[in-house]
């Protein structure tokens, strides 16, 4: 019973279900992967339809096509990869191997074990995104590989197709709420339980540690969300909500870096001074260290291990490689090594020989005044003074960077400014350093979220005063004033902030602006309550519906008795079988339902209409009309019409007695 | 004690009505691990819609055994019955199935064993079953008849035997089965083999000489029509003249009537290849229209002809102790 072939229906069901589950890998795997895949589906299907030759004992040329086809991508995936037990490795080599198998299958079992495998190229789906669309994709790709089995199990195809998929959803529907009990009951382990393939968190955007004049403007390029906020109370003005990431010390002229690992492991004095801002932040994974926080909190995390380092950055012990969640208490006043910071030489390193013209005019500064803030503020007027721009596309710089800003293109996007002020700064004799997080948010009108995204990636610098300590100075807003007050969004043209089309009516880029909200609203209870959804949460959670303290064996216990419910529930549904009344009795029962007169139960439809006619003497024709049709339909020859039936019943309505 | 055990347990039995076992297929078993690994990334990845997709995976798996379950529940075999056949062909047996639920029941696999060896292991149930369709219908709320074919294996009565309906369906992760009795049993009559001339003589026995001859070559008259009569004897024209029913007579030029009886097969070696060889002579004398009679040590059957006739003098010798 098992060897027999699968039919064509069963196939072509699979290869569907393949390519929907392979889809999203499509857009990040190289192009030979999606290529050999494709080809390989395509011969199958020119096989069900031309009657092209498999591979088989029969046909040893196609037998040698497949192998070398096999060992192409054999060395393909090892040249690419370089090994084959990574996740985007592995992904690729199950995607091919489908492939390759779908040509091959030959028996009952092959079938079951790509339909499986099918199951499995789900899974490695979430393994890269878990996005709302990605589980909707979830769903229809197991309903469908699903259906295969029901296809491969149904050989005489006495169901067709539509009734196979039919069946595969009902069947799927009444396992959602068994999903359901098993989602919120199974006992969650926190994972992993071994040690991850190096590439599992690769290609993640975001914030570097170091910094190259032209690498932030490419980040706004991206509408990807940072990181989300939700202020407990009162939040702060939004000239004030500067994100703190990695702060940057050292110049080779055009890089910028951190300094290292362990002069910063000594802690800083921060005095945080005027209102506290509470909020919890649900930080997107980026796999650094960096937990942005609003400038200054005024104590760490609770929950997880982080520790501030000497210049000021949050950061967590472990590499943030999922979305992580927590609650911080802010300042936006503070003193930050008020009397002394034993870092002042690195805040006046200047690359050698570098930047002359820059160093020149900070020359000529010094010769006005000595004082640091002053020199500060004839920086900051400098830049606001001289014909300097503010652009997200700033041009290519050659030569010497800081230089060509200053005195050639002085068109440029936040870093140029922090960059250069910098420069011109230290080489003023003022300590400077730059920080860069993000500046601003937006806040979603839905569920009042203050949404960050990459595009809100920012620079800016401090000075470093003494008396004062550092002093948050964000040479852009010299420029473009508009870009700290209001936000990121003000300043993009409408075409970067919807698609193209939108952008030339402001009515529908609203309108796209409002749907965005919405969703993002929704995506984010998608991530704080099915995404999150791990051993804190489902604890909290349980504990919240009235199981206090559980432990593993209790859940397991209820797991057993409510899916031991539902079950009960499910096979009553599927068992329980309705007295199925043929059509004409159950709306002749209507009829006797609408009148006052009640039939008894010996009682024939003549003898009965004859008494109904005796109760309602004005509607004598229409119910003898009813009563002929019931006959017809129901004892005569069944000339009469159903649909003629059902209107003379609508139709009639007798008065109330 | 065994024996009220024992009853008690019948007791039981039929009060829950027909036992329909379900057990995982090995695809079954390879779903499981998949499951298991899929949950292992999940865990391993944290990804909260691993998990879902294991759970849900996991949530048809049980759903699917109800589904499976279901394609068995509601079907009863109704009646079997069956032509006589000589031994060494196929008995055909004709069994209908009526499938009680409101759902058609697809692909079934009918099976059947005929002899059976008293076991407690389910397992052991499986060995030895002859299959007849595979990929069976059973529409709903619908009667379905559903040939069985047997090879004979020795005369006599043989019973149906057990009859097993299993059913992967609608995913193949479970195989559900059930077993069917029926008492229907197939006469099976001796093998028509030998060697020995047909007995040409009429003396034997009590030979009546005014009995018919009838035959197949020539006319002789008209008789009364009797129940059983061939259609196709019927005088209609005789009939439309005066309203009677009327059968139009022949006679065999061969002629004679036959008492075939022990004695004549005495010479041959077993009582078996006796009896086969009275059923070759009864069908050669059937088909050559002469008038036969059996005379065994249990039993005399007169001179007669026909079907029916023919039947009673087979039945004689497949039931022959």
């Amino acid at each position: 019973m098992n060897s027999t072939l699968p039919t064509k229906n069963a196939l072509l069901w699979l290869m569907l279900g393949l390519s929907l589950g392979a889809l999203p890998h499509f857009s990040y795997q190289p192009l030979w992967v999606t290529g050999i895949f494709a080809c390989m589906l395509g011969w199958r299907c020119m096989a069900i339809w031309r009657g092209w030759p498999l591979p088989s004992k029969q046909q040893r040329r196609m037998k040698w096509l497949h192998h070398s086809i096999a060992i192409l991508a054999a060395v393909l995936l090892l040249t690419s990869y370089g090994n084959l037990i990574g996740r985007d490795a592995g992904t690729a080599l199950l995607t091919v191997m489908l492939g390759l198998k779908v040509v091959e299958i030959r028996s009952s079992r092959d079938y079951y074990l790509s339909c499986f495998l099918g199951y499995f190229l789900v899974v490695t789906n979430f393994f890269y995104s878990q996005s709302i669309p990605n589980a909707a994709l979830m769903f229809i790709v197991v309903a469908i590989l699903t259906t295969c089995l029901i296809s491969l199990n149904d050989a005489k195809q006495a169901l067709n197709g539509r009734s196979q998929f039919k069946l595969a959803s009902q069947m799927l529907l009444q396992a959602i709420p068994l999903m359901l009990l098993l989602f919120v009951l199974f006992p969650r382990i926190s994972g992993p339980l071994w040690g991850l393939p190096t590439d599992a968190y690769s290609g993640k955007t975001g914030i570097d540690n170091s910094m190259t004049l032209g690498k932030i403007s490419q980040l706004i390029q991206s509408d990807e969300i940072a990181f989300r906020v939700k202020f407990n109370g009162q939040q702060p003005d939004k000239s004030e909500l500067y994100w703190r990431g990695p702060v940057l010390w050292h110049s080779d002229g055009t890089t910028w870096t951190e300094l290292n690992n362990k002069k910063l492991s000594t802690k800083p004095n921060i005095v945080t001074l005027g209102p506290t801002y509470n909020y919890t932040a649900t930080l997107e994974a980026h796999n650094a260290h960096w937990l942005f926080a609003l400038d200054f909190p005024n104590a760490l995390p609770a929950g997880i291990k982080t520790h501030f380092t000497q210049d000021g950055q949050l950061l967590s012990d472990e590499p943030l490689r999922q979305r992580q969640q927590y609650q911080l208490s802010a300042q936006t006043q503070y003193r930050f090594n008020k009397d002394n910071d034993g870092y002042l030489a690195d805040a006046l390193q200047l690359p050698n020989n570098q930047h002359p013209r820059t160093q020149q005019l900070a020359q000529q500064w010094l010769q006005q005044t000595q004082q640091p803030l002053e020199l500060v503020q004839l920086a900051l007027a400098h830049f606001n003074q001289q014909d300097f721009y503010y652009t997200l596309s700033p041009p290519q710089l050659a030569g010497d960077t800081i230089d060509s800003f200053l005195f050639e293109s002085r068109r440029g996007f936040c870093e140029h400014y922090a960059a250069s002020f910098t420069i011109l700064m230290r080489a003023a004799g003022v300590p400077t350093r730059i920080v860069t997080g993000y500046q601003g948010g937006e806040i979603n009108p839905v569920d009042d979220y203050l949404v960050i995204r990459q595009r809100d990636a920012h620079a800016w610098t401090e000075v470093w005063i003494k008396g004062q300590g550092w002093i948050r100075v964000d040479p852009t807003a010299a420029v473009a004033k508009q870009r700290i007050d209001q936000g990121m969004n003000t300043i993009m043209p409408l075409n970067m902030r919807s698609p193209l089309l939108l952008s030339n009516s402001r009515q529908l880029a609203e309108l796209w602006q409002t749907l965005r909200h919405n969703w993002n609203a929704l995506d984010n209870s998608w991530n704080q309550w099915i995404l999150a959804y791990g051993p804190e949460l489902q604890k909290e959670f349980l504990s919240k519906l009235g199981m206090p303290n559980p432990d593993w064996q209790q859940m397991v216990i209820w797991l057993t008795i409510s899916i031991s419910t539902v079950l009960l529930f499910i096979s009553l549904l599927i068992f329980y079988q309705r007295k199925q009344l043929d059509p004409e009795v159950y709306l002749y029962q209507k009829f006797c339902n609408k009148v006052a007169v009640n039939r008894k139960a010996s009682e024939g439809p003549i003898d009965f209409a004859d008494r109904v006619k005796q109760r309602y003497p004005n509607h004598s024709v229409e119910i003898e009309h009813i009563n002929q049709l019931y006959i017809n339909l129901h004892y005569g020859n069944k000339s009469a019409s159903m649909d003629d039936f059902k209107q003379a019943i609508k139709a009639f309505k007798p008065p109330r007695i | 004690m065994t024996d009220t055990l024992s009853q008690l347990y019948r007791r039981f039995n039929q009060l829950r009505g027909r036992r329909i076992f379900i057990v995982p297929t090995r695809f079954g078993f390879v779903y499981a691990g998949f499951l298991l690994l899929i949950l292992l990334g999940a865990i391993n990845y944290s990804s909260s819609l691993g998990h879902v997709l294991c759970f849900l995976l996991g949530s048809l798996g049980l759903v699917a055994m109800l589904h499976t379950y279901r394609n068995l529940a509601k079907i009863e075999l109704h009646h079997a019955f069956s032509e006589p056949a000589f031994c060494g062909e196929m008995i055909n047996f004709t069994v209908l199935f009526d499938n009680q639920s409101h759902h058609d029941c697809y692909q079934l696999d009918v099976a059947s064993k005929q002899v059976l060896t008293p076991t407690l292991n389910p397992f052991r149930l499986f060995k030895g079953y002859k299959h007849h369709y595979l990929v069976a219908i059973l529409k709903a709320q619908k009667t379905t008849s559903m040939s069985i074919n047997l090879s004979s294996v020795r005369r006599g009565y043989q019973p149906l035997g057990r009859i097993r309906i299993a059913s992967q369906f609608p995913l193949g992760l479970y195989t559900t089965w059930s077993y069917f009795k029926s008492d229907a049993s197939a006469l099976v009559y001796p093998k028509p083999v030998g060697h020995l001339p047909l007995p040409t003589s009429t003396d034997h026995g009590q030979q009546s000489n005014h009995h018919k001859q009838s035959g197949v070559d020539d006319f002789s008259g008209f008789d009364i029509y009797r129940t059983g009569d061939p259609i196709h004897a019927i005088a209609w024209k005789a009939m439309a003249r005066d309203d009677v029913m009327r059968t139009k007579q022949f006679t065999s030029s061969l002629g004679g009537n036959v008492m075939f009886s022990w004695r004549d097969v005495a010479e041959l070696r077993d009582t078996e290849a006796r009896l086969s060889q009275l059923c070759l002579w009864i069908l050669q004398a059937e088909a050559a229209g002469i008038n036969y009679g059996l005379s065994l040590a249990t039993t005399t059957i007169n001179y007669g002809h026909g079907k029916q006739h023919r039947h009673r003098c087979l039945s004689a010798l497949a039931l022959y102790e």
